[in-house]
């Protein structure tokens, strides 16, 4: 602990007192406080949850003030003298009265506050937000692309046990994604949020809070913002081993910005286009297009539950069936689907998202329920039962199908079934992978 | 400890091991009791200080992420079910036949079995560290579809919570019990000492309560093992169904772990202001009104999980309806202290510290409460914060301060004062180093239940690690102090406290192993609020 922790250690605890005392921190309020935040409702939130602080204090002042006076007044060192009174009924009344008043004079703006914020009618555009064992995905579902947000690499390697990495040197460590969500600002935004395994919660301090990303139902929620920037927040509900690791990042942009971005989208062929830059990217998972409709995204049998008090219509540029990624990048034509290129592919596939639970080395980690795919009966057995394994999930085994494409799928099968001491030589091709479905 | 009363008959008790397996004595229930959840509560706190050396700095140093979730899980499930919960009841067994003047608890042998179910429920638990894939890993709040997740752990921490559950809604029957059918000819329930009032509405919340927690890990079981879809949507289940069910048990849990606190500081204030307690019908009526109102603010802890708008307001409203009868409590208790005669014994400082922060974790329950900012709150350090308040500085702090205000009762040896006093300034000091900078966290939007964090959150988490590592160890002070009390010390007389009320204390210390074998008089106990 070096000089200047000890220094940063003195002003936290000074302006932590500070806040204590003069109620805001106004100083460093980012670090102490709720932020503002930029939409009309995390406004509205801010200034509730500083009104309710101000009772609190005032409240507190009152009351420990009697309290001290009392510790100090009515000391037997000092011969204070026990009086016998026992009660009175003009101030338990009082004192019941009063608290109601207060509570009333704080619960009429929160009601409205909360009315204002129940209601997401008439968007301007709606985006799906869908948790993941360890990862958001976005679905804009007007455009009718979508793809996956997780942690930047540089946070990834930085947080392991024994890394050796300073998270001081990594950048925005633990507050940064490979691929952030992208809005336009201005406009009133419907946030659908459900999620494919557990329960999620995407919280976005600037925003002005948070909503539950529940498996098998859709929440609402609706953002409105009104400056341009990068705005950061995470996952907020215990989702298992990795949940302090998915954080969110959205960048806002213009309306004329926002809708560049989106043409070089969709011009991009199947790769993510970086906001900050307009760079394409070469790896990462692609951006998949032809978004889903509302039941496929659920994963449900027909008649999937719709969430009771919320107004869920079925989005627009709905397309069922199965999520189909663009030919160019994620299905190369058949003739070009050989070994070395299964391999390289499902190599990547693997240790971006099948190592975290099954280990870069494939030994699987028994603490998390995560089986051995070295020399597992599974991954040496016939194809076609590996493939539906991946495809289904059970228990921890996420429904892989669900997330990753065809050739993703047939690459790190093909991968599986060829490393960490398997042999089986035999080469998956994502037809099979279609067929299996 | 010693229990010897020679004009004493029927203490034809085994002695040694024998003595503790079978006995039905509700002093040595109580004592054992009370031993169980002091060694728990090391046992959880071992746990809360590996958690907050991981969160010392950002990065991942000690324990990989899973560990980490199975710390946090476990921490809450032994410091609940195992420390707050058993040392409440300790507590009951050993005074509250001696504050209504009987012999004994009414269902000894149930008292007996009561107690003796919770070594094996916890030993069953903790064992479930030790399986493949380890202990349960979801929180205490076992969400599903995250905490169908356990592996080989777990159907034993399933029957593990059962065996809680049947064990505190035993307790709660036999206290219950007790209290209608033995207690002093004239005392009548508005005459009870408050800390017996307070046990009495906590006991029929368990009863209440308990077996819904028993019906929603059932669900889960049934949902794992037998193919069941009580939360799961593919099978027309809902996994938001589960929190309903189980914060329906939960809320009321939350009040069972501190009304009896509340009974606690209403017995020490009087005593050490040498003053009747102040409004003591008012202080009854809010404790009533509390067990009520906890039956209906239960979606309180979960305004973030997508309820209709009339759902949030109705649970916004009764929340906040909770502040009036605890504020009436807080007033009540500073009307004690005005005009009182005050001195400053340990157990009189645990009730006035109890006093201040159980009102600061108040204030903050107040804020939660408010649900368009409880969006930002909710599952954030700032929740964190809130309900150690109101459970460590709290509950904890009721219970340290009853130990120390009964323990020469209980031993008839007065405990080391000055050893007293620094555990309560090391604790009352590092307690709040380490809670109160979990506000600003949550308020700076730190997550709870994430083993590494953003660089930003250093400074705070590194200041609350310290507080927590010193709070650690100021309770090897108060391990000392009962050890030490236990084995020897100046002999206490039967009124140790100056102004000390109340039937307990017209017993010699310790008090004879059957505790009033004869109904005593009316004269002896009057009214011990009411001079």
């Amino acid at each position: 602990m070096g000089f200047h922790t000890i220094k940063n250690l003195a002003r936290a605890a000074v302006l932590a007192g500070l806040a204590l005392a003069t109620g805001a921190a106004q100083a460093a309020e980012s670090l102490y406080n709720t932020p503002v935040g930029v939409t009309p409702t995390s406004h509205e939130v801010y200034g509730l949850h500083m009104m309710v602080f101000y009772w609190c204090v005032g409240i507190g002042i009152v009351v420990f003030g009697v309290m001290i006076i009392a510790l100090f007044r009515f000391r037997k060192s000092q011969g204070a003298q026990a009086a016998q009174f026992h009660d009175s009924t003009f101030l338990e009344i009082t004192w019941t009265i009063v608290p109601v008043i207060i509570l009333v004079a704080m619960a009429i703006p929160a009601a409205k506050t909360l009315v204002r914020m129940a209601d997401a009618s008439d968007p301007d555009m709606s985006i799906k937000i869908t948790g993941y064992q360890w990862k958001w995905q976005y679905d804009y579902l007007q455009d009718g692309f979508s793809f996956f947000s997780m942690l930047a690499k540089s946070s990834d390697e930085a947080s392991q046990l024994h890394s050796g990495i300073d998270p001081n040197s990594v950048d925005h460590y633990l507050r940064d994604v490979d691929h952030p969500l992208v809005i336009p600002t201005g406009e009133k935004i419907r946030l659908l949020l459900t999620s494919d395994d557990v329960i999620h919660s995407w919280w976005m301090p600037d925003f002005g809070g948070k909503t539950d990303a529940n498996p098998g139902f859709v929440n609402l929620y609706w953002i409105k913002v009104e400056e341009p920037g990068v705005y950061r927040g995470a996952c907020a509900e215990l989702c298992g081993r990795w949940h302090g690791f998915m954080p969110i990042v959205v960048v806002a942009k213009t309306p004329a910005d926002y809708q560049a971005w989106v043409k070089a989208m969709k011009a991009a062929n199947g790769k993510y286009v970086s906001p900050y830059d307009g760079s394409l990217e070469d790896n990462g998972s692609p951006v998949v297009f032809g978004a889903t409709s509302y039941n496929d995204v659920m994963g449900s049998p027909a008649g999937a539950p719709v969430p009771a008090g919320t107004t869920v219509s079925t989005p627009v540029l709905a397309k069922p069936g199965v999520v189909t990624p663009t030919a160019a990048v994620a299905t190369p034509s058949a003739g070009a689907w050989d070994m070395a290129t299964a391999m390289d592919k499902g190599k990547q596939v693997y240790t971006q998202n099948c190592a975290a639970c099954h280990m870069a080395d494939g030994k699987g980690n028994p603490e998390m329920g995560a089986k051995a795919i070295a020399g597992s009966a599974i991954a040496n057995g016939p194809a076609l039962a590996h493939i539906k394994f991946v495809l289904k999930g059970k228990g921890v085994m996420p429904a892989w199908g669900n997330i990753l494409s065809d050739a993703d799928l047939a690459a790190v099968i093909t991968f599986e079934r060829n490393s960490f001491g398997n042999h089986k030589g035999d080469l998956v091709k994502p037809d099979d992978v279609k067929a299996a479905r | 400890m010693s229990h010897e009363s020679h004009d004493n008959h029927g203490e034809h008790h085994p002695s040694g091991l024998m003595r503790w397996v079978t006995t039905t004595n509700h002093k040595d229930i109580g004592t054992l009791y009370l031993l169980f959840s002091l060694l728990m509560f090391f046992i959880g706190g071992s746990f809360a200080m590996v958690i907050r050396a991981e969160l010392f700095k950002p990065g991942m140093q000690i324990v990989d992420p899973v560990v980490f979730n199975q710390l946090t899980t476990m921490h809450a499930l032994i410091m609940i079910f195992g420390a707050i919960m058993p040392a409440f009841v300790g507590l009951a067994n050993w005074m509250i036949p001696i504050m209504i003047g009987a012999p004994d608890m009414a269902l000894p042998r149930m008292n007996n079995w009561s107690f003796w179910i919770l070594p094996f429920a916890f030993t069953l638990l903790l064992g479930t560290l030790l399986m493949p894939g380890g202990g349960p890993a979801g929180g205490w709040t076992m969400y599903p579809p995250l905490m169908l997740q356990t592996g080989t752990a777990f159907p034993f921490v399933i029957f593990a919570v059962h065996m809680m559950g049947i064990s505190s809604v035993m307790g709660a029957i036999n206290i219950v019990v007790t209290i209608l059918n033995l207690r002093a000819p004239k005392m009548t329930l508005l005459k009870m000492p408050l800390f017996v009032w307070s046990w009495f509405i906590t006991a029929y919340l368990l009863i209440a309560v308990m077996p819904v927690l028993a019906g929603a890990v059932t669900m889960l079981l049934t949902d794992k093992y037998f193919g069941t879809s009580f939360f799961n949507a593919a099978g027309g289940g809902d996994p938001v169904m589960f929190q309903h069910i189980f914060w329906f048990f939960g809320h009321p849990e939350v009040y069972i772990m501190i009304l009896p606190a509340f009974g606690i500081v209403s017995e020490i204030l009087p005593t050490f202001a040498r003053k009747p307690l102040f409004g003591y019908e008012s202080m009854v009526y809010a404790v009533a009104s509390i067990a009520f109102l906890s039956f209906i603010v239960w979606a309180h802890h979960m305004f973030t999980v997508g309820m209709p708008l009339a759902g949030e307001l109705f649970f916004m409203f009764t929340t906040m309806l909770i502040a009036v009868p605890t504020g009436v409590k807080v007033f009540n208790w500073t009307a004690t202290l005005w005009k009182g005669s005050l001195t400053f014994e340990t157990p009189m400082l645990f009730a006035l510290a109890f006093l201040f922060l159980f009102t600061i974790g108040g204030f903050s329950g107040v804020m939660c409460a408010i649900v368009p900012a409880d969006f930002q709150y909710q599952d954030s350090y700032f929740v964190v914060a809130h309900f150690h308040y109101v459970l460590v500085t709290g509950a904890a702090f009721a219970i340290m301060g009853a130990v120390y205000y009964w323990l020469p009762k209980w031993t008839g040896h007065m405990y080391n004062e000055t050893a007293g006093k620094w555990h309560f300034w090391m604790s009352t000091i590092w307690v709040n180093v380490l809670f109160f900078p979990q506000h600003f966290l949550g308020l700076a939007g730190m997550p709870r239940r994430i083993p590494d964090y953003p660089v930003q959150f250093t400074d705070l988490n590194m200041l609350s690690s310290i507080g927590g590592f010193l709070f650690g160890a100021s309770q090897l002070i108060f391990l000392y102090v009962v050890i030490s009390c236990i084995r020897g010390g100046a002999k206490a007389p039967a009124k140790v406290w100056e102004g000390a009320k109340g039937l307990e204390w017209h017993l010699p210390s310790p008090p004879p192993y059957h505790s009033f074998t004869t109904p005593p008089d009316a004269e002896i106990w009057a009214h011990p609020y009411r001079d």
